[in-house]
Parts: C-alpha cells; structure tokens; sequence
C-alpha cells in the first residue's frame, strides 16, 4: 500500500491554488518521475475545483485512489493513494495536516499563494511516515467525527466532470503539465495502460 | 515511416549493442526504464544514460522486442546460433525491456539449474541417517533468487511468475528444508500486510504452511524410525561451512502455534484494511489447514481441496490421519507440486470430532459477528457473508 502525494490547495473562484505539496514517485521508473509528478499536481487541482466546499470524496482512476477534503473555509487537501491504502486513515491524515496548516499559515496568504511562497515544511515528513498506516496512526479505528457515509465515491476522473468536457482537452489546455508529460498521456491514453509499452 | 526489414535489422543491431556498451560503461546501473518519446531524434542513440539510470525512449521498442524476441525464440529452437555473447545481449535486452516475459523466467530457472548440476561440489549434505540439508552455497543461490523476486514482486500487483519462480526455487534448490521455509514465513510476512490485495504473496504464505506440514510430517517420521537420533544431534561436530547445526533443521516445528500465528494476523489484517477479498481468502486457506491439524480422526480418508480464490493455483490436499502419540504427526500421502494443480471444484465433506470442530467454527462465527457489526465497508460485509456461507458449508 503506497501514498504518492499529498497536496494543500486554496479552492479559488474559479481555479484551485497549489499552495504546498510532497510527492513520492520513487516506485515509479526514473524516467517517468517528472511527468507523474505533474500528473499528480494537475489531478489535485482538478479534483478540488470539481468538489464542492465542505465535502469529502474519494476519486478512483485506474489503480490510483484520490481522496479529497475541502473545507468550508475554501482550504482544501489532496491524497493520491494506491487501492489498499485505507481510505479512513487518508482522511485522517487530511483533517490533521489541514488544521496544522491553517494555524501556522495565515488566511490572507491562501489567496495569492505558491509553493515557492509558502512557510509550511511538514508534508514532506507526513507522506513519508504515513507510508505505514499503522505506524503512523496505531488508533486508527476511533473516528467518532468522520462519517463515512458522507464521503462521495467516484468511479473515474470522468465522472467529476462537466457535461461535454472532456479530459483529454483539459490535459492538452493545462499549464501545470509540459509537452513530454501530455506526449506520455497520449500514448497511455491510447494503449489504456501505463505498464504497455507497444 | 516505413522501415524496410535490413534498416530494422541494423537499427536494433546498433541499439543492442547501445545497451550492451551502457552496462560496460557503468556497471553499477541499478535500473532500466522506457522514456516517452513517440518520435525518433535525428541519428540519435535511443539509449540515455543519466546518472546509474538507463533509458530506452519508447519509439525504438516496437522495432527492438519483436527482433529480440524472434532471436531468442529461434535460438531455443534451434533454428539459430547464438554465441554467448550475442545470447546474453538478447536475453538482457528482453528482461530489460518486459520483466514480466515469462520465458525469461524460465530461462532462469534453466541457468540455475545448469549451475547446481555443473558444479560437483555437493549441494545438500547427509548427516548419518538424518535428512539432508542444503549447503551454504545453496543457501546463498537461494537468498538470491529469493531477493530477485521480491523485486520483481514489487513492480507489478499479484506478479504470477515473481512468486511462482520462488515456489519453484524453495522446491528444487531448497529442496523445502524446513529452516529456510520457516525464514521465509516471517520475512514475507511484513511484505503481505503492506500488500494486502497481493493474492499471489498470499498463495506463497499458503505454500510455506502446506510445506512445513508435509516436513514436519516428514522429518518425525525418520525421527520415529531411529530412537537414538536425539543423541546423535547434540554430538553432531560443527563444520566450518555449516551456519547452523543439523540440530535446527529438526527440531520440532509447532504447526498449530505457527497456524494460529497465521490465524491473528489474518484477524488484524482483516480488522485494518477492510474490503480486500485476498484477506478472506487466505483466512479460509488457514482455516482449512489448522482444521485438519486439529481433526484426529483415525478411519476416514479425507479427499479436500480449498475453496478457490482469485486465479490463484490450488493445491490438493491428500491427509489420512495420525496413528502415533505425537499430537501434530500426520501421515501425508503426498504434497502434490503446487504447479501442477488445476482448479478443482470438488465441495468438502468433513467428518469431524464435535468438539475441536464447532470450538474453531464458533470463534469463527463470533469474529464475523463482530466484523458485520461493526464495518461500514459494503465489500467488507459482503465477504463476510460469503465466509460464513462457506464455513456452514463445511459442517454439512
């Protein structure tokens, strides 16, 4: 069971803000890492421009789980986990570092923020130790606040969106993503895997 | 762009020895990876360097696997020569490129076993009447082997042929000595809770339980045989090559401690990361195997084989039971080769003493109790109406 990254994003009007992230794609092959990694941060913000303010989802796209928390004050938390990370646990991680970081960053910079802008060093250390769920949080069983009823469950990244929009179009038009990344998307997209490589 | 047959043939000839040439450069590369690059650069080498990584941009790959592959096909054939030279830069190209190539595997096991057979120095060492016991060479082939299929375990989910190839390795260069599997009962088991979907690491764990018990079975039948055998272990000389003492490759294994061990992490797997079908699998595999520890039965031959999990093999299991005062001694008929075994859909007809039986079935019962009441996981839930259906099945 693997995290791969774990983001902090501002839900802006119209756009979801990257104000911090911590990645992990060493399991990934060496080649392939800078193009996860912005995969990674353009699912994030896609994710929580798509959920609504004081919500909770879980978003499955292939073997990949993306849980998500948006809080009512617009600041939001991403986790894209493997599916036997369990999600419970995810979540708990997402309530600790969002309400670590709302004391330690002021509102007023979430707005206008950018990882190069930002004072929050503890992701890093969060991803790596919530690596093994038991390690990281042995009480993992007592969740008396989380309801998790109330998490919405989506079957694919499709789901999410617009009718008529489609992800192909949102890759080719993103910013966060560079040419060999949307190439490799191509080619994926085609074969509908990422282990093919005819 | 058309490429006709003898520009593919100098092409791939040229990237061949690209990453033969790479691995002399530097022998310290540690990993090989495909870079997306659906077109080719002008003259330029698809083969990258960077650091102890090597790359292999996508576009050349369609022309290089196909070419590698029909040489290595036409080799084995024999429709082809290859020196060695030429055999080890096609066969490493093809692991490069497709980890998961099962031939590639089994020219593996080819190799290994051309070492073990080439060399004449002995590989399992008899100690007076006592059973053999494998060498420290051995012992260190086998480490190997085992290292390179955590590996490959690693990269792919549920990957058949990494812990096939360990089955295989445990059973023709182990020879299934029974330290070397109880080694790898705890240093896999750290692998399947963090793997806890990973039928194929769990199928493994089965194996080793199956194994212990058929060589356990094994070993205190010879025991039985020789009533002096005890005194001649502790006077056994200690040999410079020997790690351990032939002492520690007899003693005696407790099965049903072992099982039970099996048993709770199943519970904690179970209780933590709900949802996973691989986890009620593996709990009816155990479940399975401790009743047959526990059943002591003396007339009936018992015919059973496992419920079936997700594609996994089965294995058959042929147990008529104990006749001697050793509480765990069972008779095994045989252990058949985990490889060769079809899926087999005979239902289980169980005669049982009341007693163990519906103690064991009655925890059961109450620890699906407690699961149904307390999980909010509808798969969750799910397998545990179905593991209850099928331990009711049991006692009809």
């Amino acid at each position: 069971m693997k995290l791969y990254s774990l983001s902090v994003l501002y839900k802006g009007n119209s756009k979801a803000i990257l104000l911090k992230a911590a990645y992990d794609v060493s399991s990934f092959s060496f080649f392939q890492r800078s193009s996860v990694q912005e995969f990674m941060t353009f699912t994030s913000q896609l994710i929580v421009e798509r959920s609504e303010k004081g919500s909770r989802a879980s978003v499955k796209e292939q073997e990949y789980l993306c849980h998500v928390y948006v809080r009512n004050d617009n600041l939001a938390g991403v986790v894209i986990a493997d599916n036997e990370y369990p999600s419970r646990v995810a979540f708990t991680l997402l309530e600790k570092v969002l309400d670590e970081f709302s004391k330690q960053v002021d509102k007023i910079d979430w707005p206008v923020g950018s990882p190069a802008t930002i004072h929050y060093a503890a992701l890093d250390s969060y991803l790596s130790r919530y690596q093994n769920p038991r390690e990281a949080d042995p009480m993992t069983k007592v969740q008396a606040e989380l309801d998790e009823t109330k998490i919405i469950l989506h079957n694919t990244m499709e789901s999410l969106l617009e009718r008529g929009e489609k992800l192909d179009d949102l890759v080719s038009k993103s910013e966060v993503l560079g040419t060999q990344s949307k190439a490799f998307y191509k080619t994926a997209r085609k074969q509908n895997s990422c282990c093919d490589i005819m | 762009m058309a490429e006709s047959t003898e520009e593919v043939a100098v092409l791939v000839q040229r990237v061949v020895k690209d990453i033969n040439n790479a691995f002399k450069r530097n022998p310290h590369i540690d990993e090989i990876g495909l870079i997306p690059c659906p077109e080719a650069r002008y003259n330029r080498s698809p083969i990258v360097l960077v650091e102890n990584k090597l790359g292999v941009e996508s576009w050349c790959v369609k022309f290089l696997l196909p070419y590698v592959h029909n040489k290595l096909l036409l080799y084995r054939q024999r429709k082809q020569r290859l020196n060695k030279d030429e055999l080890i830069d096609v066969t490493c190209t093809l692991l490069l490129l497709n980890p998961d190539f099962t031939t590639a595997w089994n020219v593996r096991r080819w190799v290994l076993q051309q070492l073990i057979q080439e060399n004449s120095l002995p590989t399992f060492v008899k100690k007076e009447n006592l059973a053999t016991f494998p060498t420290e060479r051995v012992q260190r082939i086998v480490q190997e082997e085992v290292e390179v299929c955590g590996e490959a375990a690693g990269r792919y989910p549920s990957n058949y042929n990494a812990w096939s190839h360990r089955i295989w390795v445990l059973q023709h260069l182990a020879k299934l000595d029974i330290k070397i599997l109880l080694d790898e009962l705890s240093s896999t088991k750290h692998w399947a809770s963090m793997h806890v979907s990973d039928h194929s690491g769990f199928h493994y764990r089965q194996f080793l339980l199956k194994s212990l018990i058929s060589q356990t079975v094994t070993d205190s039948a010879i025991l039985e045989q020789s009533p002096l055998v005890s005194e001649h272990i502790s006077d056994l000389p200690k040999d410079d090559n020997e790690e351990d003492t032939s002492a520690e490759h007899h003693r005696v294994v407790d099965l049903s401690h072992l099982l039970e061990e099996e048993v709770e992490l199943s519970t904690d797997l179970i209780d933590n990361y709900p949802g996973h079908e691989t986890l009620w699998c593996h709990r009816r595999h155990v479940f399975y195997l401790q009743h047959h520890l526990n059943n002591k039965l003396p007339h009936s031959q018992m015919r059973l084989s496992p419920v079936d999990s997700n594609g996994g093999t089965l294995n058959d299991l042929n147990l008529s039971p104990a006749v001697t005062h050793m509480t765990q001694a069972m008779d095994v008929d045989g252990l058949n080769d985990s490889n060769k075994q079809g899926y087999s859909q005979e239902t289980k007809r169980l005669k049982r003493t009341p007693a163990q039986d519906s103690l064991g079935i009655e925890m059961e019962h109450r620890f699906i109790e407690q699961i149904l009441s307390t999980c909010r996981n509808v798969e969750q839930a799910r397998f545990a109406n179905a593991y209850r259906k099928w331990l009711v099945t049991l006692s009809q």
